[in-house]
């Protein structure tokens, strides 16, 4: 039996300040005030719990350090908890990526997250406009941004990706997509897009809610993302996904993992993790306070003390890889899934409901792929949720 | 055979709310017909419905034995009627087998209008009215104002009418006494000759069959006989007879003047027509009984399933509901937008509810129900005549020489201060007064004229709103009258969605149009492209709403922790897909064709 790719997904759940659109569970905190290493111990001590309970042959194929902010982790510690992983699931060329923020990441920073293991940078740049930078909550500048950014290519960071926001209020697609052009002039041999996404229970959230958030109209947000698209296919970037940009061969393996449906860990608190266990294929998430995480962890990780356990049945795994497989540019094989997972792919009721969409545009055929052509790559939701 | 001299037949009639089944109760209670025991509030009415809303809807009948203060045992048989207007024509049938009428007047209200249209039910029949001045025990109670009411408006004699409650059973005692003295027994119409039984009411039993209630007006009526349905020529053997006490107790013979029921192996209630006379097989009358009416339906509606595979489930409760309600009507119905269904024909607005109600409730049935129409009586161009029961179904305004709609007449009773509201509500749905006349110094009653599908759609809610639930109305139907009459389509991306057309007076369309199209905007969730709503007559558009197509429907952030959420919001959206209907490619859902039934001017 051949060894399937395994992702480990390490959640650092703290920021030096909470950015009001962030919905991941992050708690502000100065450095000094973190138990880098007790920290550190529990997700070694999880990592036990986990791989002993894990069901089926792996291979370790990528480890994600995301936060919070990775980067005011003491490196040493980190390196600390990658040892861990590899010397408890092995794995050849793994790739290993943290989270940075550009005000914690300088050149000794970078080679120090270079020295622990880390291979590959993503970066939080989300703007390079200091007003929408403000807008956005961020503790850096322009400046600060191409500053980090530099910083990290010298310390050696041949694998460096950068965030960017699009879609604020007052953002022209022309600006949103010079913008683009001018982040990925920096260096990146990848580049992540995301729209400005309003979630409830963020400060954000909150005041759109009481009408006090000036918020983009929806067909704005439309065009920027078709110009940014343009401008940076044709500067030889792949839209591989939804919001992801890479240089050839530059793709984040550890997200594709996800949207190709392969099995997560998910280690820290907050964490959230997919495989096949004892008790079947399950999604968990830990606990959402670092202190009961750490408790949690140090008792060998308790189920009831979960923040969320979910059975995924094959029919629902089923659903949820149309839904990730539809938002990558390669589409997906809705057969060979099926008969991955022991559950038909191609019902006839999919297969109407493929038709019409087929003959809408939503959805194109490529011998025994589907995907959803790129004209369409706006309506992606709606056309997975037809297909469910 | 018990003597006919010592027979009275008595209906109890009266306007809604104003304690008819409540006194007939304490009537079964003072003749000893009930234990205590087994008073249910409101035992004659049987359905939950009924009893829930506080209406009769099929009438009941019972058989009791009253020894009267004369020392003599009389034979009562009390004929419940049902109170609502839709269901007028079971009144008149209960009351073709009665030589009397209890009217029940509510002493805290006063004469109401279906106080009135009772009256003259039973004044038809020829009927001995007996008025009784109910809920005496209440404060507000006003016996001498309630009498000169009674005088005034109906012109009734009130020297014997008897004060009572129905709650207290005050009273109730000198009733049976003046039934007694008052209402005459009944006589044969031809004595010594063949049996002649008038058929007033039918209902399924699912172990007998349909069963058949009569009143025997010559003749004796035996279990064992081959009897014979006059209108209907065909002949059965009565297997079972017997009379409510209320208890069912069997019977083997009914004499001449008494009530009673049958069964003979009838398959359906609609092998019994109401109305129909039975006599013996072998030694049959040749003059049938003066009949009824038949009863058509007024108001149409469309009837679907909400879910398409309850359509079987559906036609199965449709037949049963039918087996016992000859007057509702249904036929497969097929609407682009809503799918395979039902046009049902009701009596009024209240039957429709009660089916409505009762599909849902005894059935289990989800169902969407389609603005209630009445029936248009359309001639062509050719000449040719069409009875429409479907707006959808009216021919091409070019092909139309005239659409005539039909008329009824409105009769209120309002206090006066409410008057000015009430004239103006009549208006304002193209009514012309009739008459206006005062019951008393501050009771007022008005008729008018209204076209029948103004009062069908939302006439009698906005009555009450109008005099702060004061006023009470009736209506019968008068004819057909041709008016300046539009249908008005909706269509959805040009698409026409059939089950929201509708027939409007001209003067109407276009602000009815203007009213359907916003309200359907706010249903029609954002598509992928743009929707235009439109309101339009024949070819020409009076009413637009666009709704924005969609732009973007993509999360931009789907990461590991983010996939269940994701998963189960995309799962919600394919549950909400699937009540959503089709028209064209823009799927609208089921909320907007409901809540467009409540759109009003």
């Amino acid at each position: 039996m051949t060894a399937a790719p395994l992702l480990v997904y390490v959640h650092f759940p703290w920021c030096l300040e909470k950015c009001p659109y962030c919905d991941f569970v992050s708690y502000p905190t100065t450095r000094e005030a973190l138990d880098h290493r007790g920290y550190a111990d529990a997700i070694i001590a999880e990592l036990g719990a986990r791989v002993a309970r894990l069901r089926g042959s792996f291979e370790l194929a990528s480890v994600f350090v995301g936060g919070g902010t990775p980067s005011l982790w003491e490196p040493a510690e980190l390196a600390r908890v990658l040892l861990a992983i590899r010397a408890a699931l092995g794995g050849g060329d793994v790739e290993i990526t943290a989270e940075c923020n550009p005000s914690s990441l300088d050149e000794p920073r970078a080679r120090a997250l270079l020295a622990a293991g880390v291979n590959r940078l993503s970066v939080g740049v989300q703007s390079l406009d200091d007003a929408r930078l403000t807008f956005l909550g961020r503790l850096h500048d322009a400046d600060g941004a191409r500053r980090a950014l530099s910083d990290a290519r010298r310390a050696g960071a041949a694998r460096l990706s950068g965030d960017l926001i699009f879609g604020v209020h007052d953002e022209a697609p022309e600006v949103a997509r010079d913008e683009a052009l001018a982040l990925a002039e920096l260096g990146l041999s990848h580049l992540s897009a995301y729209a400005l996404t309003i979630e409830a229970g963020t400060r954000f959230g909150d005041l759109a809610r009481r009408g006090r958030l000036p918020l983009a109209d929806d067909g704005r947000v439309a065009e920027s993302f078709i110009a940014i698209d343009e401008a940076l296919t044709a500067r030889g970037f792949e839209h591989y996904e939804t919001s992801n940009y890479a240089r050839s061969g530059e793709a984040s393996r550890h997200n594709l993992g996800y949207w190709r449906g392969h099995a997560y860990l998910g280690l820290g608190c907050a964490a959230v993790g997919a495989a096949p266990t004892s008790q079947g294929f399950v999604r968990y998430k830990n606990p959402l306070s670092p202190s009961k995480y750490v408790a949690f962890a140090n008792q060998s990780a308790p189920d009831d003390a979960l923040a969320m356990l979910e059975p995924l049945d094959a029919e629902t795994r089923l659903r949820e890889r149309i839904m990730l497989g539809l938002r990558l540019a390669e589409g997906l094989e809705l057969a060979s899934v099926g008969d991955e997972l022991g559950v038909v792919g191609w019902t006839d009721a999919r297969r109407r409901v493929a038709d019409k969409l087929i003959a809408r545009g939503r959805l194109e055929r490529d011998g025994a792929r589907v995907r959803v052509p790129r004209p369409s790559w706006l309506f992606a939701d709606g056309i997975a949720a037809e297909l469910f | 055979m018990f003597p006919i001299e010592r027979i009275r037949n008595f209906s109890i009639i009266a306007h809604i709310d104003h304690g008819k089944s409540t006194l007939a109760d304490r009537v079964l209670e003072v003749t000893g017909a009930l234990a205590n025991r087994e008073m249910q509030a409101q035992f004659l009415d049987k359905m939950d419905i009924e009893r829930e809303r506080g209406i009769t809807i099929k009438a009941q009948n019972v058989r009791l034995s009253y020894k009267a203060k004369d020392g003599v045992e009389y034979r009562l048989h009390l004929i419940d009627t049902p109170g609502h207007v839709d269901f007028n024509y079971e009144v008149s049938r209960s009351l073709s087998a009665c030589e009397g009428a209890i009217l029940v007047v509510d002493s805290t209200q006063g004469v109401e209008a279906q106080t009135l249209a009772n009256v003259y039910l039973a004044l038809d029949q020829n009927l001995e009215i007996l008025p009784v001045l109910n809920k005496v025990d209440l404060p507000s109670s006003d016996v001498d104002r309630t009498k000169e009411e009674i005088e005034q408006v109906i012109g009734l004699d009130t020297s014997n009418a008897v004060p009572c409650s129905g709650k207290t059973g005050v009273g109730v005692p000198d009733i049976l006494e003046k039934i007694v003295q008052l209402v005459p027994p009944p006589k044969e119409a031809a004595p010594g000759g063949p049996l002649r039984a008038l058929i007033f009411d039918s209902w399924y039993d699912s172990y007998r069959g349909a069963m058949v209630m009569v009143r025997v007006v010559d003749g004796v009526l035996k279990k064992g006989d081959k009897v014979r349905f006059l209108a209907t020529k065909r002949d059965y053997e009565v297997t079972e007879m017997g009379v409510f006490t209320p208890h069912a107790l069997a019977v083997d013979e009914l004499g001449p003047g008494e009530v009673g029921f049958f069964c003979a192996n009838i398959k359906s209630v609609h092998d019994t027509k109401i109305g129909d006379t039975v006599t013996t097989a072998t030694h049959a009358a040749s003059e049938p009984l003066a009949g009824f009416k038949d009863v058509k339906p007024m108001v149409f509606a469309g009837l679907y399933p909400t879910e398409s595979e309850a359509y079987p489930d559906l036609r199965d409760a449709l037949e049963k509901l039918h087996l016992n309600d000859a007057a509702f009507s249904f036929e497969p119905d097929t609407s682009e937008a809503l799918g395979f269904g039902f046009r049902c024909g009701f009596l009024g607005l209240l039957h429709m509810e009660i089916i409505q109600e009762r599909l849902e409730r005894e059935f289990n049935l989800e169902l969407i129900t389609t603005a209630p129409s009445v029936v248009y009586h359309v001639t062509k161009t050719t000449g040719e005549t069409l009875r429409v029961e479907n707006p959808a179904m009216l021919p091409d305004p070019q092909v139309i020489e005239r659409i005539e709609e039909p008329i009824s007449k409105v009769t209120i009773h309002v206090p006066a201060e409410f008057v000015g509201a009430v004239i103006a509500l009549c208006q304002e749905k193209r009514g012309v007064q009739l008459s206006m006349t005062y019951a008393s110094k501050d009771r007022v009653i008005i008729a008018y004229e209204l076209p029948f599908s103004e009062v069908v759609f939302d006439f009698h809610d906005k009555l009450k709103t109008c005099s702060r639930g004061y006023a009470s109305m009736d209506y019968e139907l008068t004819g057909f009258r041709a008016d300046k009459l539009v249908k008005v389509d909706i269509l959805v991306n040009g698409d026409p969605l059939d089950a929201l057309a509708l027939i409007v007076h001209k003067d109407r369309a276009y602000h009815r149009g203007r009213a359907l199209t916003e309200k359907l905007k706010e249903f029609v969730p954002q598509q992928q492209y743009e929707v235009a709503i439109q309101a339009a007559i024949g070819g020409k558009i009076i009413a637009r709403e666009t709704v924005r197509a969609l732009r973007k429907d993509v999360t931009a952030k789907c990461y590991g922790g983010d996939i269940s959420r994701k998963r189960k919001l995309l799962e919600k959206q394919k549950e909400g897909k699937k009540r959503m209907k089709s028209v064209g490619n823009v799927d609208v859902p089921q909320e907007a064709f409901l809540a467009i039934l409540k759109v009003t001017d």
